[in-house]
């Protein structure tokens, strides 16, 4: 999972059926440097399912690649980024 | 598996319920060299590894599923071990 922090939201009017109704966030992932300095993340951005609606300026623990759609089994769902828990604290040396 | 260094720790109270009680610890990506490579990433640890630890972090998600008795995790990444020592021939560490 990599750190990102939420800086908007996804609607969708048409989409595959299966993702039908979930709420989207866009997350722009940290880099080492941008946690240590608690600037602005420095990543690309991602869109990102998400259930526990995460706000705009949170950080949150996006779970990428397969592991994505893995809440959802024994379902399949065409995604690759997930919102698995909203960080309450990031502490980093 | 990768190596990796342990800059920090995370916490959040809303999460996917399988990572109920498990530490969150933030582990950078290293070089052959001890560089950073690439973003950090949250990872699940039992092993007790804590803040400057070299540890391997491992990618395998059924693993961690495995790990965390849960069928539908999203967490892919989990400290396999701590290192003593590591050496990379024509590398500097």
């Amino acid at each position: 999972m990599r750190i990102a922090e939420v800086i908007g939201t996804v609607t969708l009017s048409r989409c595959h059926p299966s993702i039908a109704g979930y709420r989207w966030i866009i997350g722009v992932p940290y880099s080492l440097k941008a946690l240590k300095d608690d600037s602005v993340p420095d990543g690309e951005d991602i869109v990102i399912l998400d259930e526990s609606g995460a706000g705009i300026g949170q950080k949150i623990g996006v779970s990428e690649g397969v592991e994505a759609m893995m809440p959802f089994q024994p379902e399949r769902k065409p995604i690759d980024a997930y919102n698995a828990c909203i960080l309450d604290a990031v502490q980093v040396k | 598996m990768q190596l990796a260094l342990i800059v920090g720790q995370a916490t959040a109270t809303v999460k996917h319920a399988s990572m109920a009680g498990w530490k969150l610890l933030i582990a950078q990506p290293l070089t052959v060299d001890g560089k950073p490579d690439g973003e950090p990433q949250l990872v699940i640890d039992n092993l007790g590894a804590g803040l400057d630890d070299r540890v391997i972090i491992c990618n395998d998600g059924a693993g961690t599923r495995k790990l965390m008795n849960s069928k539908n995790s999203p967490v892919r990444w989990f400290v396999m071990g701590i290192c003593d020592r590591s050496e990379a021939k024509n590398a500097h560490r």
